[in-house]
């Protein structure tokens, strides 16, 4: 094996094996020392954070990529499973961005669950949730996959139920795993037709034997498991409802873990969906309706944490729209700038929800720059970096995407709702800081404002870095697949820039309405849309679970089994032979003429036989 | 194989004779060391397939993970039986355990017979034991009618078989496991042709149970004892599919066409006991019914016939033996402390009993087949062989895992999550017996993952 391989294998197993460390030590039965959070697991991520810039280093220097495949797990005749891991540029670039973001959100976690008393527990299902996200990410074949799938999905069953004593809690985590699993179905179905059809689990084999098939159904239902995911339209109410989960868990689950499993998978399968155009038409349309349709949810809500979900959801349609766009590299940057920012601005949530005594609504905050100037100086970087400010992270990943998108010949209601999203992106991250950092403070007076503690403002510091120069960073430091389009109208390449500042100039001429009263009374009902999120969770919420259930209670149990079945069963043997042993019952009961009649009758009867 | 055998034989004598105080901890000993050296059937270096050969009995990749099952269920039986069979007098005790053996005995000789008959009458022998498991042992007078719905479902499925069994022996001249897929395939054309073809297979369907046949398990579980139910769903109703695969390769030219509506039967059945659990009240009867959703999936796997399929069966035969059996032992222990089975009566529980919370939530996960679980393996090969056969399938399948999923979470979310109802803070502590217990279940389903061509069949 040649020493550049050999030292990025072993460089990523002994990430794998830090991270595991934790976990497995904890099984032993001697109780956890009460700082073994902090000293065992953010140790673990950290050193596995150093150690996976080696991988990169020599990827950015040679361009070197493995893939090591070991031991053959399970055998069908000629279809094996192996244990086998992809070091390429999408696994080499996103595990030490996962694991920088995880190790700032760890630290912060620390100082955000201080009171828990299972925060160690808490520690190590976030620890498990990052090792299932690398899992997935250095998957290389479709079972190794789908376990890192499976298994985050499970892990933000635990992580959003982790208040479990809640209702909310539970029932928000019950559907994040409800949701997923629709998707799964989708999973499943590509991966039953990939096994059929091409007889390998491989991917690399995958690609190669998939080029002379019309591959439009298994790319399906891979949208299907993305869209379950990363919480498309149709399958998106798990993601803010799992705002229930504690802040740490948000910021892990939107930024590196999870919802970016759904694009991920789609970026992994790009070899086999970039010559399908319905599967890139289907992945176009419906990122676009995402985008516009969460970012249109974002606008009304009151709570911080749903506004920066909404804007997550809305961030995948936008990597959904890139997919359809067939730009999977551009994707993939996005994926990697939007964990920086989108992490830092849960923290700074965090933060301030913490400091304003678990107040999570903004019309209750205000005024925070002067008493959080650190924490709301870096809500204000993240949410310019989420609209695109220039030279700010996001800008080099969505600028990309929307020149990409406006100099396509692609469908141009995918474009027009793309865009108006982005304005979108403005209006409510202008919202946010508008309400929390801007004004006058709202809250109670006796607020147990600081943040002046390392283990909040060093993971923010972190992540802000992050969010200023990583997409300089990462922009100029790969090759990029595709040739990007260079040159272009000066509207077109000013598009984006243009809506973020109408949106933004819209949406600070509407926070001057909210002080003169030009009508008498607003009209509510595009209002209501957003605010009570297109009304489709109540619809699909009610509907489905009343259907199924009712098909449980009423026709499954009560019609077939307990009548049906009964009756054409074990009832109709007793009413069959319930007459005749009657009958013969009846006669026999002690009665000595009977007996005699019958004696005789048949007496006579053997005698007439005889007799003739 | 009479290394395991005569053990077990033996092992009645030794419960009578053995001084009451050493009873269980005796038993529990000796059995778990027969289980023990049955794990070396699994290291197979035979050939042909076939090895332990004797005279009648013999083991091969299909039967021995199912043996090794059989024979590892009868400590965790004892062990899950010791509590609520401690206030009963010391002879009945005996009596209980005596029965449990007697059951292990018939199983193993169900599983390693080389003979149809032989199987088919242990596979009637194992009715008895566990009738009196259940008529005797039950808490509820409704057991009465479990039992008789048990006995009359079974006997009216088997007896067909055994006409079937003698006109195959009149046919074939032999009955023999080992020669019978190297006889001559019969010419099947008539219309009583197709009978036998069913009444070959209804015998094992209505044991597994097949959609429509399945009302009487329902009853069997919620009424028997916690050893009766461990041993109804981790190994009684695998006699069903083990059957079914041995018996598929005599049936095999009219097979493809009659297995249609058994398929769709099991397939549908796997949708409506889904549903059925996500409305159960009765913690027992939801895992009950759940156990016939997955062994719908696990009829639809053999009747498809493909080495998938078979495969795929297998390990999720074996690996739902464990995990229902775990279920059914956690639903115990909610049962010796709250004496009920109701779900609403015993909830938030991993206030009280933390420890318990990480078993229950690892058979759940178990149950809703999460990977790389065997569970998973299983489902997932069952599932492609599916999708091989027909595409629409995967709407069945697919929304099974759903609902599974559904149910197995809601389960978990109402016994373990959400407040401590006032009138449960006082229960017992859980015992090192019942952790010791579920990881016993737990453990191999877990170890299994790192070797699975241990169950993989005939096609490892």
């Amino acid at each position: 094996m040649h020493l550049t391989s050999i030292m990025m294998a072993t460089s990523l197993i002994i990430i794998f094996f830090l991270l595991a460390f934790p976990v497995l030590t904890s099984f032993s039965p001697h109780p956890l020392p009460s700082n073994w959070a902090l000293t065992q697991v953010k140790t673990a991520v950290k050193w596995a954070f150093f150690i996976s810039i080696l991988p990169l280093c020599l990827f950015l220097n040679e361009g070197a990529e493995t893939i090591i495949t070991s031991w053959t797990w399970m055998n069908t005749h000629t279809f094996d499973v192996n244990i086998s891991l992809k070091f390429d540029i999408y696994s080499i670039i996103f595990t030490p961005v996962a694991l920088y973001v995880t190790w700032s959100i760890l630290e912060f976690a620390s100082w955000y669950m201080h009171a828990d008393p299972n925060m160690n527990r808490f520690f190590k299902y976030l620890l498990i949730f990052l090792i299932a996200m690398i899992i997935l990410v250095t998957a290389n074949n479709m079972f190794q996959l789908f376990i890192g799938w499976e298994d985050v999905g499970i892990m933000s069953f635990l992580l959003i139920g982790w208040w479990y004593g809640r209702a909310d809690a539970n029932t928000a985590a019950l559907q994040a795993v409800i949701y997923n699993r629709v998707g799964d179905i989708g999973l499943i179905f590509a991966m039953a037709w990939i096994a059929t059809s091409l007889n390998s689990w491989e991917m690399q084999q995958m690609f190669t034997l998939s080029k002379d098939f019309d591959l439009t159904y298994p790319l399906i239902g891979l949208i299907v498991a993305a869209t379950g995911k990363s919480a498309q339209f149709g399958l998106h109410p798990w993601l803010p409802s799992a705002m229930e989960g504690p802040t740490p868990v948000s910021a892990l689950l939107h930024s590196s873990t999870m919802v970016v499993a759904g694009i991920f998978l789609l970026i992994r399968m790009s070899p086999m969906l970039e010559n399908n155009q319905t599967a890139l038409t289907i992945c176009l349309c419906l990122g676009a309706l995402t985008t516009l349709f969460t970012a249109t949810c974002a606008l009304t809500q009151n709570d911080i944490k749903k506004i920066v979900a909404f804007s997550t959801s809305s961030q995948l349609g936008l990597m959904m729209v890139t997919i359809g766009l067939n730009q999977p590299q551009l994707a993939f940057l996005h994926i990697c700038t939007h964990a920086f920012f989108k992490a830092m601005l849960f923290l700074c949530s965090g933060s301030i929800i913490h400091s304003l005594n678990d107040e999570q609504d903004i019309r209750k905050m205000g005024g925070m720059h002067h008493l959080t100037p650190f924490t709301s100086s870096c809500l204000t970087i993240g949410s310019l970096a989420l609209t695109g400010t220039p030279f700010l992270a996001g800008f080099f990943s969505k600028d990309a995407i929307i020149e990409a998108l406006n100099t396509s010949y692609l469908n141009a209601w995918a474009l027009f709702l793309t865009l108006l999203a982005t304005s979108f992106t403005a209006i409510y991250s202008l919202r946010v800081i508008f309400f929390v950092s801007m004004g006058h403070p709202r809250f109670n007076p006796l607020s147990p404002i600081n943040e002046n503690n390392p283990t909040v403002i060093n993971p923010i510091k972190r992540l802000a870095w992050g969010s200023i120069i990583a997409g300089l960073l990462i922009t100029s430091n790969i090759t990029p697949l595709k040739t990007p389009v260079m040159s272009m109208p000066l509207l077109l390449k000013t598009a984006a820039l243009a809506v973020t500042i109408i949106g933004l100039l819209t949406a600070l001429e509407l926070a001057s309405l909210t002080n003169k009263q030009y009508k008498p009374t607003p009209k509510l009902s595009p209002h209501h849309f957003s605010n009570m999120l297109g009304f489709f969770p109540m619809v699909i919420h009610r509907l489905t679970p009343k259907l199924n259930l009712a098909l449980g209670q009423t026709i499954a149990s009560q019609t077939i089994d307990q009548t049906w079945l009964e009756k054409i069963g074990p009832k109709a043997t007793t009413t069959l032979n319930l007459p005749m042993i009657t009958t013969t019952n009846n006669i026999q009961q002690g009665m000595i003429k009977t007996y005699l009649s019958l004696f005789f009758f048949t007496f006579g009867l053997a005698l007439l036989l005889l007799l003739y | 194989m009479l290394k395991i055998l005569l053990p077990t034989i033996m092992l009645v004598p030794t419960i009578w004779a053995v001084p009451a105080k050493y009873l269980w901890s005796t038993t529990l000993s000796y059995s778990l060391i027969i289980s023990l050296i049955s794990l070396t059937w699994l290291k197979s270096s035979a050939e042909s397939g076939w090895s332990f050969l004797s005279p009648y009995m013999a083991t091969d990749p299909l039967s021995t993970p199912l043996l090794a099952l059989t024979c590892w269920l009868l400590p965790l039986m004892i062990l899950a039986s010791q509590n609520h069979t401690a206030p009963e007098p010391i002879s009945r005790q005996r009596t209980y355990i005596t029965l449990l053996t007697s059951l292990q005995i018939f199983l193993i000789m169900a599983f390693s017979a080389t003979e149809v008959i032989m199987f088919y009458i242990m596979f009637e022998a194992t009715l008895i034991p566990t009738l009196v498991i259940i008529t005797r042992w039950g808490n509820q007078t409704e057991r009465l009618n479990a039992g008789t719905y048990f006995l009359f479902y079974t006997l009216a499925g088997s007896l067909p078989l055994l006409v079937a069994l003698l006109l195959l022996q009149n046919n074939t001249g032999t009955l023999s496991l080992l020669t019978l897929q190297y006889t001559p395939s019969m010419q099947l054309s008539s219309f009583a042709d197709k009978l036998w073809w069913a009444g070959c297979l209804l015998a094992f369907l209505v044991k597994m149970p097949l959609y429509g046949a399945h009302l009487w398990l329902p009853k069997a579980h919620v009424e028997a004892p916690i050893a009766g139910s461990m041993v109804l769903a981790a190994v009684l109703l695998k006699l069903g599919g083990y059957g079914m695969m041995r018996m598929m390769i005599m049936l095999e030219p009219l097979t493809k066409e009659l297995s249609y509506p058994f398929i769709i039967f099991a397939l549908w059945g796997v949708i409506m006991t889904g549903s059925i659990c996500l409305r159960q009240t009765d913690l027992k009867s939801l895992i009950a019914y759940s156990s016939v959703s997955h062994m719908g999936l696990v009829a639809a796997g053999i009747l498809i016939q493909t080495s998938w399929g078979f495969t795929g069966a297998l390990i999720l035969m074996i690996a739902h033996g464990l995990t229902s059996s775990a279920l059914f032992c956690l639903a115990n222990t909610n049962y010796e402390r709250t004496h009920s089975r109701t779900m609403i009566l015993a909830r938030g529980l991993q206030m009280v009993l933390p420890l318990m919370t990480a078993w229950w939530f690892i058979a759940s996960l178990a149950n809703l087949a999460l990977p790389p679980l065997p569970n998973l393996m299983g489902e997932l090969m069952i599932i492609t062989s599916l999708f091989h056969w027909s595409w629409w399938t995967i709407a069945l399948t697919g929304g099974g895992t759903l609902i599974t999923a559904g149910y197995s979470l809601y389960m978990f979310l109402m016994t373990q999550r959400g407040p401590l109802p006032a009138h449960i803070i006082s229960l017992d502590p859980t015992h090192s017996r019942e952790h010791l217990l579920m990881a016993l279940h737990l453990l191999p389903l877990i170890l299994l993952i790192s070797k699975p061509e241990l169950i993989w069949g005939w096609t490892a």
